[in-house]
């Protein structure tokens, strides 16, 4: 049951309903005065009629208010409606359905939510007469979309039968924009038709400032599909990686978080892993109400390079997404050549013990990233330096030149090297073999007692190797540690990435080519520092090896949510060509790669499925460029809840449009309309009548 | 010569004339009527007939000449022309000097009272003139001398409407002031309580005064012609007031008023008292025609 008015415009007219008080309140204060011998007859006849006067006064008052309202009311042309049907009569209508094929249908109505909305724009489209036009706009509307105002009802029922549900949330605001463009044409009756579950998803992220057109005279009907009963509704919240890395047949630590919507605990979901389409592990879990919980994975990839897995969850009844994909980057292991300057007969005291340990801690075949291969420093001459990703110098005295003369090469070609002070080094053979190649110049070796040691002051954060100390718990381990031997460097004007407390440098940088030089200017061992006893050491040395070899630690990404953009940042050499993006429904589409600043980028945005999107690079891009060879898009977790807007909080969001909720049942029982223009007229003649009558009566 | 008939009362065309004398002789003089001759025996200048004496006539009035002749007591007696004896009691309050057209109700009881005056001195009757308010203005006894009508128009014209009204403590003072018994013509608009009124009318007539009543009214006073909102301010209770709109309460406001006439009118039926209610619009030899037809 609705009121509404075919001329809204003229209910501006009802402020005219004050004028006649304004008249009265007016005439009470111009007075007229005059001067009467017979006051006491007229004080007489005043008490006489007192009450009636007043009563007659205020009614001839309240009849000429009754009549400017009518009036205003009979020229904006209420209607009054019973049910949920369309215009009946009164001149063509134009109408937009909106069909919320969001997400959360697939749960709503009881499960054939989707279905009923589909059934009731059905409904609304059939009963469309000669001369009436409609369009079916789904809420999955980017604003791509052709849509049109159009008075065929077998091909709007046609477009209606195309439409899916979506992966993703519904984009109110686009959908209306749209709406009231296909509206701003002149119709005689205008009417928006939302078919809608009211999930909480969609409306927290709609504003009606945000649209670009608005017509607030359009009335705004939302059908809503409601169900029954609040069924059990979780869904998986996060995926993230465990432990050290993706590495080849390293084991690999999956932390799945799931997410419960209902007020009751949910008990055995099965929650699967899988791995290439292969199932790796299965286990059950228990959501407690309205909470979180996390079930840990464990497993191995064999192969290196990019691999597709998926999380998902099965139970009876069970609303809300239970499908997520992820995206792993499978790293093969990293070769590091240890060159130990000080070998000592217990391996404690040599200068790579703590450091090999570092790089492979459990000491097993295949449980690290890390492959390290110790050597003496008279091994340097005959080391083939390119069979590793990282040659590591500790406290190595001298360097051949045999070795000098590889290492530039070695270098440009994008190996790393990480050089460890210590008392052995020889500063001036430093300074001569890496005159070109050394990020500082070496000076002289300043020792302390152990007590006097300096702290780890400053370091770059923005650094790629030096993220890990995001974590509070490795940063108050770096600045725990003490430092009382050290070389002395001149970083030659560069800032030196970590820096002890009283300026001196304990970590600079050089690039050359492709490949990096790090000087450490303290021991890799205890003999200068402690730093290898705390616990920052191990995720130290490691991020520094994986940031030297120029390769990402293996990664594991959880993707991104339907019809988010995803950036793939590539070499500069690419600007200008184009990437090719094959979705998780086959189809390809090309990809232009931008340049930015100093990188070439391309923003894929149709990510409107939920799956595995598969990137093919253009020819001359670097198989190791670091660039996803895919990602995944998967389904926005909120859209999982299945919420709803209140009434009044939709109404309010959508004023000053009015807005109405009908039930979808009242759709089907149709309804009447009735037009209140002329029992309007009667009323405005009749109050007329009366008020000429009482009027004359004064 | 209708229409000069019809100027001579016209209040519109007295209202004109300034002074009260030739206000008062137009109308007079325009009644055209003549006068009558008092059946009444007493005293007068005019000798008609002997009768014989008899005890408890007036020694002074025996005829001594008669008695040299016949022997006899005679009594000699005279045509009475002046026998009557009028008091002419005019209301000067404050609510007289009202006027919605034309002439106030006061200009026009003076006239009224004037031409009164004149036209009994005229026919050789004796005149007075009492003005009041709350209290007597002015009084001037009733004589029969043709030159008497300036003494009375002078009591008229020396003083304006004042002061609140207060008929029936006056008409109680003057009732204790006349000796003899005469006419009393009260000229007043009678807003005052209508009991004390009548109280002291009553007093008059219990002495054996004939009393004549002119109630004057402003047409408006009766129909309460106004429109829109008004304050009604009391000519003579200054701080009374009333907002009203006249429309709303006319008919009502109608229905008081003639209710109030027809009480006073009644009441002074009942009394043997003369009432005639005489608006200002009205021609002034209406008034003076009732009082002659009363004159007989």
């Amino acid at each position: 049951m609705s009121l509404f008015f075919l001329y809204p415009a003229f209910l501006l007219g009802l402020l005219a309903a004050s004028l006649p008080i304004l008249i009265h309140l007016l005439n009470r204060r111009r007075l007229q005065r005059i001067q009467f011998p017979a006051v006491r007859f007229i004080l007489l006849s005043q008490k006489r009629i007192s009450r009636s006067y007043r009563l007659r006064h205020w009614l001839l008052l309240a009849l000429r208010t009754l009549a400017v309202v009518f009036l205003v009311l009979l020229l904006a042309n209420p209607i009054f409606q019973t049910g949920a049907g369309l215009f009946a009569g009164g001149g063509p209508v134009s109408l937009v359905v909106l069909l919320d094929n969001s997400l959360s249908m697939t749960w709503s109505g009881d499960g054939n939510g989707f279905k009923q909305a589909k059934e009731a724009a059905g409904l609304l489209l059939s009963a469309l007469n000669a001369g009436d036009r409609a369009a079916l706009v789904p809420t999955s509307i980017t604003g791509a979309q052709t849509i049109r105002l159009k008075g065929q009802k077998d091909v709007l029922l046609r477009e209606l039968d195309a439409v899916e549900i979506a992966d993703g949330t519904a984009h109110l605001t686009a959908a209306l924009d749209k709406a009231y463009e296909l509206l701003s044409e002149p119709a005689g009756q205008k009417e928006i038709r939302l078919i809608t579950d009211m999930g909480l998803t969609g409306w927290d992220q709609f504003s009606i400032a945000a649209l670009k057109r608005f017509d607030p005279s359009i009335p705004v009907k939302v059908i809503r599909i409601s169900r029954k009963e609040q069924p059990l509704n979780a869904s998986i919240k996060a995926i993230r990686l465990g432990g050290q890395g993706v590495g080849v047949n390293v084991p690999l630590h999956i932390e799945v978080t799931l997410a419960s919507f209902t007020d009751q605990e949910i008990k055995d979901v099965l929650v699967q892993l899988s791995i290439g389409g292969q199932n790796k592990e299965q286990k059950l879990a228990t959501l407690p109400p309205r909470g979180e919980t996390s079930v840990s994975f464990q497993t191995r990839v064999s192969q290196p390079g990019a691999h597709s897995g998926q999380v998902s969850l099965k139970k009876d009844g069970l609303a809300g997404n239970g499908v997520a994909d992820f995206t792993l980057d499978a790293q093969d292991k990293l070769k590091v050549l240890i060159v130990d300057g000080d070998p000592q007969t217990s391996l404690v005291q040599s200068d790579s013990f703590f450091l090999s340990r570092a790089l492979h801690p459990a000491g097993e075949e295949g449980s690290s990233l890390f492959l390290p291969t110790v050597i003496l420093a008279d091994g340097l001459n005959s080391a083939a330096l390119d069979a590793y990703q990282v040659v590591v110098l500790c406290n190595v005295a001298t360097l051949p030149d045999a070795f000098v003369a590889n290492l530039q090469n070695y270098l440009r070609g994008g190996g790393g090297l990480l050089v460890f002070g210590g008392d052995k080094i020889q500063t001036d053979n430093y300074n001569q073999k890496l005159a070109q190649l050394a990020p500082a110049e070496l000076r002289e070796k300043k020792t302390g007692p152990e007590a006097s040691g300096e702290k780890i002051d400053k370091f770059d954060s923005a650094h790629p190797a030096l993220q890990i100390f995001s974590d509070p718990i490795l940063l108050e381990s770096l600045k725990s540690s003490r430092v009382w031997g050290y070389t002395r460097a001149n970083a030659r004007g560069k800032s030196a990435v970590v820096s002890l407390a009283n300026g001196d440098p304990l970590l600079v940088e050089q690039k050359i080519g492709d490949g990096k030089v790090i000087f450490v200017t303290t021991t890799a061992d205890r003999d200068w520092t402690d730093l290898p006893l705390k616990t920052v050491y191990l995720p130290l040395i490691q991020s520094l090896t994986q940031y030297l070899a120029g390769g990402k630690r293996g990664q594991l990404d959880p993707g991104i949510a339907v019809d988010s953009v995803k950036e793939i940042a590539l070499p500069p050499g690419l600007v200008g060509k184009s990437l090719r993006v094959a979705k998780p429904n086959k189809q390809d589409s090309e990809v232009p790669i931008v340049g930015a600043k100093d990188r070439a980028v391309a923003a894929i945005a149709d990510n409107d499925r939920a799956g595995i999107y598969r990137l093919s690079f253009p020819a001359g891009a670097a198989k190791d460029s670091g660039a996803p060879q895919m990602y995944a898009v998967n389904r926005p977790f909120l859209e999982s809840r299945l919420e709803e807007i209140g009434e009044r909080e939709l109404q309010t969001k959508l004023a000053p449009a009015r807005a109405e909720v009908i039930p979808v049942e009242a759709l089907k029982e149709g309804g009447k309309r009735t037009d209140l223009a002329l029992p309007l007229l009667a009323l405005l003649i009749v109050t007329l009548l009366l008020e000429g009558w009482l009027g004359q009566r004064f | 010569m209708a229409d000069a008939d019809k100027n001579y009362f016209d209040p519109k065309v007295l209202a004109g004339i300034a002074n009260l004398s030739l206000r008062a002789r137009w109308v007079v003089e325009g009644l055209m009527s003549g006068v009558h001759k008092s059946r009444a025996k007493g005293f007068s200048v005019e000798f008609e007939e002997h009768r014989e004496y008899s005890p408890g006539d007036e020694i002074r009035r025996i005829d001594w000449k008669a008695l040299g002749k016949f022997d006899r007591y005679f009594i000699k007696e005279y045509e009475d022309e002046t026998n009557l004896r009028a008091y002419l009691l005019l209301d000067a309050s404050a609510s007289m000097n009202y006027a919605s057209d034309g002439i106030t109700k006061f200009d026009y009881a003076c006239t009224l009272t004037a031409s009164l005056a004149y036209l009994i001195l005229k026919q050789q009757d004796a005149a007075g003139v009492v003005t009041f308010s709350d209290r007597i203005e002015a009084f001037v006894p009733p004589r029969a001398k043709r030159d008497y009508l300036t003494q009375i128009l002078h009591a008229l014209e020396n003083r304006g409407p004042g002061g609140e009204t207060n008929v029936g403590k006056i008409l109680d003072d003057i009732a204790g002031q006349i000796k003899r018994r005469g006419l009393i013509v009260l000229v007043s608009d009678l807003l005052d309580e209508p009991a004390a009124i009548l109280k002291g009318l009553r007093q008059f007539r219990f002495k054996g005064n004939d009393v004549i009543v002119f109630h004057l009214m402003d047409p408006a006073e009766l129909n309460l012609p106004f429109d829109g909102n008004i304050q009604f301010e009391d000519l003579e209770a200054t701080d009374l007031r009333v907002i009203t709109d006249p429309r709303a309460i006319r008919a009502t406001y109608q229905q008081v008023v003639n209710e109030f006439i027809s009480d006073m009118r009644k009441q002074c039926h009942d009394n043997a008292i003369d009432y005639q209610l005489i608006l200002t619009a009205t021609p002034l030899d209406q008034a003076l025609r009732s009082y002659l037809s009363w004159r007989g």
